[in-house]
């Protein structure tokens, strides 16, 4: 019998040995799990992925299979364990490889050499491989070994710094935000264009990817502006080089509006409906040069008439007249109220074997012929460690028992 | 720091062969610029004369706000070629619909439905190629009851969650740096394209991308939707206060620093880091070493917060980010700095890396340093090949391929429609 599940999404056929855990490396291959590849996580009780034991959890009782945040990560993959401190598990992973067209792992550099598992020597003998690597700061230069998380990509990155109040220490993003978007995003990214050259040409290749170097990427204008204009740089706010007013409005109903006025048409609009320039200070408003010279003049003003409307009431409002606006939503209103990402059926519940019916993100990408498949909840820690061994590596059933017993699936 | 040059040699590259004709003019250009540096032929189609949007957009080289001078369009349109057509033009659109039969993908930010306007509508794209990918990045997908609503890059934010968990909870939030909105568009928008690409491989069948923006930021919101699902938990926003005692940002000499060395999976550091502070000779140290900071609950409490950040602080305040950095990460304690755009520069890790690209603009005689490969692949790498176009550049190649001649050139520019 043949594993390898036939399903209608574009990766369809391709095989993913997984070694990825925590944040980026396992939203990484969901991308490639949700759009039909066939991704099996390599996974232990003993070096446990840390999301399993991470909030939040089914019925808010801790355990391997009932963490939300692991399994939102971790749709329409499969699950093997395997104790890679042992020499017959490491020959069962370096077995899988064979079989795989893609290894991706997130783990400090080095540590898939010392399991045996590096690409030098998985790729010896399957030289169309391809190995994503993707360390905290890469597997070459003086700082490749040091330790770190998503928010101190955040800080090395830049991205904290720029993000917050002028008057303020930086506040950042609110959340992990290069594990969740700048580095899933680009290593798929540059993992599909790999196997896009290892069709034409059957050659595979080794991908270092550093978790700060995407994110940094992002904030290159700035970057380019500091050096070459010779200008410190400084937090913004909400403010932009080509808007105003733009801003974070306070509403009635104690939610934020955010507004932003580019045309003088929407400006006039916007006056119009609300009034602003009545209670300022006579000068030019019309004037889009006025405008953002004393946009701090605007936003108060503005902040005084918001608090007299609910937030998706001023929403509707406005945007009758196409100014661009939106309230700044909480999860609450995203997954039970947001008419747009309602149309495209965004949050989708998956049955789990312990946990029931939870809530997964879908991709934000449709494609118009091959969708993405979310028809499998995320699996229960070794759930198909059998079917793989036996099904896909051709291992005997007793085999596989005497290798249970000598604690290789744990 | 390094000095990369313009890469002359004919290295392979991934995505060699695939021809895009990039219809962004809105906020899409990095999209194009991901598979650009792959080696794609990506071509900017731009309205004659003014040029694409993008190169009026601020901030300059040099402060000189001329179409060659915009730093977005510098930076977001490497590698790619650039020709001038009026696809709102009968003639143009007749031209563009020649040049579909030699593309592989179309990228663009259109409001939905305007394409169509144009006679331009992906189903009849398609019958001229069926093998073309069509990857439409806009704010809210292309249909829905927002589908035309107005939106920038703040509002879109707003609109997707992550606006409300952004800033300080003591007033308005503020926006992440950079417009994050727009390149989780792109991001996406590039890795959809992919997705259809080695779907095509296949099928020899192309088909249509549609990303929204919206959707795309509500990947970034960690396990807030899943916290509600199965606890009713709303996230808040809760500024740069620490976690629990020990992870959080601190100010220090120059600077600040992101320390995470407490609460979680942050506690196993935790020793490593009271080791450092006694060896120093840090006041408090001792302190640091008792069992109540083993307590996930005292480490939650205001007084863990405020103690570990009277201790720290005092130590740090008259060292550097550089001396902490290097201090910590060789004791195991993950410790950064939060770097701005000069630090960022020079740092060491990067420069070894070769992660920058030092280039001469030729228009303004500026070398200006800018990021480069995001990732290192071993056969194929990420390459610099060309700068950002000049208007038009590409005009008279991409032209005389399609069996246009100078006369038809000339008429046709006159007519405003190149």
């Amino acid at each position: 019998m043949n594993t390898k599940k036939q399903t209608k999404g574009p990766l369809s056929g391709l095989r993913v040995a997984d070694f990825t855990w925590i944040g980026a490396g396992s939203y990484t291959t969901k991308i490639l799990s949700d759009f039909g590849a066939e991704v099996i996580k390599v996974e232990s009780s003993t070096s446990l992925d840390p999301l399993r034991n991470t909030a939040p959890f089914f019925q808010g009782k801790p355990g391997v299979n009932r963490s939300g945040y692991f399994a939102d990560r971790n749709s329409n993959k499969k699950s093997i364990v395997l104790d890679l401190k042992k020499e017959r598990a490491q020959d069962i992973a370096r077995a899988l490889i064979r079989k795989s067209d893609v290894v991706t792992n997130n783990f400090s550099p080095g540590t898939m050499d010392k399991l045996g598992l590096g690409y030098e020597r998985v790729s010896q003998d399957h030289k169309s491989l391809v190995y994503l690597s993707m360390s905290m700061q890469g597997s070459s230069g003086p700082h490749s070994h040091y330790v770190g998380f998503g928010l101190t990509i955040a800080a090395l990155s830049g991205i904290q710094h720029l993000s917050g109040s002028p008057d303020r220490a930086p506040v950042g993003t609110g959340t992990n935000y290069p594990d969740h978007v700048p580095n899933p995003s680009h290593a798929a990214f540059a993992l599909l264009s790999a196997i896009y050259y290892q069709r034409k040409t059957g050659k595979g290749q080794f991908i270092d990817f550093s978790q700060t170097e995407p994110s940094i990427s992002l904030i290159g204008t700035t970057l380019i502006d500091s050096n070459v204009n010779e200008r410190i740089d400084k937090r913004m706010g909400n403010d932009n080089f080509q808007s105003a007013p733009r801003g974070a409005y306070p509403c009635r109903d104690g939610r934020t509006i955010a507004i932003a006025v580019y045309l003088d048409q929407q400006w006039s609009d916007l006056d119009h409906l609300l009034k602003i320039s009545n209670q300022l200070e006579r000068r030019d408003w019309n004037s889009a040069r006025i405008r953002m010279n004393y946009r701090k003049e605007l936003d108060a003003a503005i902040s005084k008439i918001t608090v007299d409307f609910d937030a998706r009431t001023l929403q509707n409002l406005l945007q009758s007249k196409s100014i661009p606006s939106g309230v700044a939503s909480n999860i609450a209103e995203l997954v039970e109220n947001d008419p747009q990402l309602n149309h495209r059926n965004h949050w989708i519940k998956l049955d789990h074997k312990e946990m029931g019916k939870t809530i997964y993100n879908a991709p934000p990408i449709r494609l118009s012929r091959t969708n993405f498949n979310m028809e499998n909840s995320a699996p229960l820690l070794g759930e198909h460690t059998d079917e793989i061994c036996v099904d896909l590596l051709g291992m005997s059933e007793s085999e596989v028992k005497v290798l249970r017993e000598q604690d290789i699936f744990v | 720091m390094t000095q990369n040059s313009i890469q002359t040699t004919l290295l392979a590259c991934s995505l060699d062969g695939l021809r895009v004709l990039d219809l962004s003019n809105r906020f899409s250009h990095y999209a194009g610029k991901l598979l650009a540096d792959m080696g794609a032929e990506v071509i900017l189609i731009e309205p004659p004369i003014i040029g694409n949007s993008i190169r009026n957009k601020p901030p300059f080289i040099q402060d000189r706000s001329e179409i060659e001078f915009g730093i977005p369009h510098f930076y977001f349109n490497t590698n790619k070629r650039s020709i001038t057509l009026d696809i709102h033009k009968n003639e143009g659109r007749k031209i563009f619909l020649d040049l579909v039969k030699t593309a592989d993908i179309i990228l663009e930010d259109h409001e939905p439905l305007a394409l169509n306007k144009l006679g331009l509508s992906f189903e009849y794209l398609q019958e001229i190629n069926p093998k073309l990918i069509m990857t439409s990045i806009t704010p809210f997908g292309q249909t829905g009851p927002y589908a035309n609503y107005a939106a920038d890059d703040l509002t879109l934010l707003a609109l997707g969650g992550l606006l409300n968990i952004m800033g300080f909870e003591d007033m308005q939030p503020t926006q992440a740096a950079c417009e994050q909105a727009y390149a989780m568009g792109c991001m996406f928008g590039a890795v959809g394209t992919m997705l259809a690409v080695l779907e095509t491989q296949i099928s020899h069948m192309g088909q249509q991308v549609d990303v929204s923006i919206q959707e795309c930021v509500t990947l970034a919101l960690e396990n807030s939707a899943q916290s509600f699902d199965l606890e009713k938990k709303i996230r808040v926003r809760t500024g740069n206060s620490q976690r629990y005692a020990g992870s959080g940002i601190f100010k220090c000499l120059d600077g600040f620093v992101y320390v995470f060395a407490g609460g979680m999976a942050a506690s196993r550091f935790w020793k490593n880091l009271v080791e450092w502070f006694k060896i120093k000779g840090v006041k408090g140290a001792d302190e640091l070493a008792s069992p109540k900071w083993q307590d996930l609950k005292y480490m939650h409490s205001e007084e863990g917060k405020q103690l570990f950040e009277t201790i720290f602080t005092a130590f740090a305040s008259d060292k550097t980010m550089a001396f902490l950095y290097e201090g910590a990460q060789s004791r195991r304690i993950p410790l950064c700095p939060v770097n701005d755009s000069q630090s960022i520069l020079k740092n060491k890790q990067f420069i070894s890396r070769s992660f920058f690209e030092t280039v001469l603009h030729k228009d303004s005689g500026q070398t200006i340093t800018m990021p480069g490969a995001p990732y290192q692949l071993s056969e194929t790498p990420w390459s610099l090949r060309k700068l950002a176009p000049h208007l038009g550049e590409d005009n008279q190649a991409i032209y005389k391929e399609l069996g246009l001649t100078e006369e038809m050139m000339a008429s046709l520019r006159s007519l405003g429609v190149v």
